[in-house]
C-alpha cells in the first residue's frame, strides 16, 4: 500500500547495522551490486534485500548501467536527521563546558 | 518491524577538567553545583524542586529561561559511588515531576541510562560520559546509532577547542 516516506521509516530502516554498513560505503563513491557484495562480504540476496529497504525510504538513487544496477546515497534524506543530530550534540556540548567553566570559577574562590 | 538483531554502540563522551576528582563528583551530585551549569545555555536560572540525589531517589530540576519560560528535568539515580561512579536516567518532566514524551524528535529514545566515571588525571580529572537507551525499540536504537555516529564527530571538534582553551588558562 502506498503511503508517503516518514522519518520514521528512514529511522527503522537504519536500525539495522548491515544498511548503515552499506551507507558507509556509500558515503565514498557510487558503488554496483557486486562491487557492494565483494566490500562487504555478503551474499548477493543480502545485499539486494538491504539496498531494496534503503531505496524505499528513499535513502539511496539505483540507476542502470548496461546489465548493471549502480546505487549511491541520497543524503537528502538524512537532513531532518542531521538538524536534530546537531541540536543534540550542541546541548551536551554546551553543558559540559558549562561545567568546565564552573569548576575554573569555583577554584578561583568566586563561590557566586 | 522485524527480530533482527539491534546492535546499539554506546555515547561516549570523554573530557578532562582541571579539578580535583572529589569537586568535580559533587558538581555532579549536589544541587547547588549543578544549578551552576547544568542548563542549556548562559542566562538560565536554575532551581531544585526535589533533589533526592540519592541511589534511588531522584531530582526535579526546574529551569527559567531568559525568556520566563520553564522547562523541567527530572533525574532519576541508579548508582553514586564516591568517588568514580554516578549512573542515572534524565527525562523531559513537567512541575509534577511526571515524564514528558521527547519532544524534540519521534522516535528518540524514551530511556538513556547515562554513567559518568571520574579517574584522576594528573592534577585534573578525566571524565567519561556514557550514554545508552535503555531497552530501545528498533527505531529507538537507529536514532540513537545514529546520534552516536554524529556526535562522536561533532565533538572530536568540541574536545580541541577545549584543549585549545585550556592551554591560555
Amino acid at each position: 500500500m502506498a503511503r508517503a516516506t516518514t522519518t520514521c521509516d528512514i529511522f527503522n530502516a537504519l536500525a539495522e547495522s548491515k544498511r548503515r554498513t552499506v551507507i558507509d560505503l556509500l558515503l565514498d563513491k557510487e558503488l554496483s551490486v557486486s562491487e557492494l557484495v565483494q566490500a562487504t562480504g555478503w551474499n548477493q540476496p543480502v545485499v539486494s534485500k538491504h539496498l531494496g529497504v534503503l531505496r524505499e525510504v528513499g535513502l539511496v538513487h539505483e540507476q542502470r548501467a548496461g546489465r548493471n544496477r549502480i546505487y549511491s546515497l541520497n543524503l537528502d534524506a538524512l537532513q531532518p536527521m542531521h538538524d536534530w543530530l546537531e541540536q543534540f550534540s550542541e546541548y551536551w556540548n554546551r553543558n559540559l563546558n558549562q561545567l568546565d567553566d564552573y569548576l575554573i570559577r569555583l577554584q578561583a574562590g568566586d563561590k557566586k | 518491524m522485524t527480530n533482527e538483531k539491534i546492535s546499539v554502540e554506546p555515547l561516549v563522551l570523554t573530557k578532562e577538567y582541571s579539578a580535583p576528582r572529589a569537586l568535580v563528583f559533587d558538581c555532579w551530585t549536589k544541587s547547588e553545583h549543578l544549578c551552576n551549569w547544568q542548563f542549556p545555555m548562559p542566562g538560565f536560572r536554575c532551581e531544585f524542586l526535589q533533589d533526592d540525589i540519592k541511589v534511588g531517589g531522584s531530582a526535579l530540576h526546574k529551569m527559567i529561561m531568559p525568556s520566563g519560560g520553564e522547562m523541567y528535568l527530572l533525574t532519576e539515580y541508579d548508582e553514586i559511588s564516591p568517588p568514580d561512579k554516578i549512573v542515572f536516567r534524565q527525562y523531559d518532566s513537567n512541575a509534577e515531576g511526571e515524564k514528558l514524551p521527547n519532544a524534540h524528535m519521534p522516535g528518540w529514545p524514551k530511556e538513556l541510562v547515562a554513567t559518568v566515571l571520574l579517574e584522576n588525571s594528573g592534577d585534573g580529572t578525566l571524565m567519561t560520559f556514557t550514554w545508552e537507551p535503555l531497552n530501545p525499540t528498533a527505531e529507538e536504537a537507529a536514532v540513537f546509532s545514529a546520534a552516536v555516529d554524529k556526535v562522536g564527530g561533532g565533538w572530536g571538534g568540541g574536545f580541541e577547542q577545549l584543549a585549545a582553551y585550556l592551554a591560555t588558562v
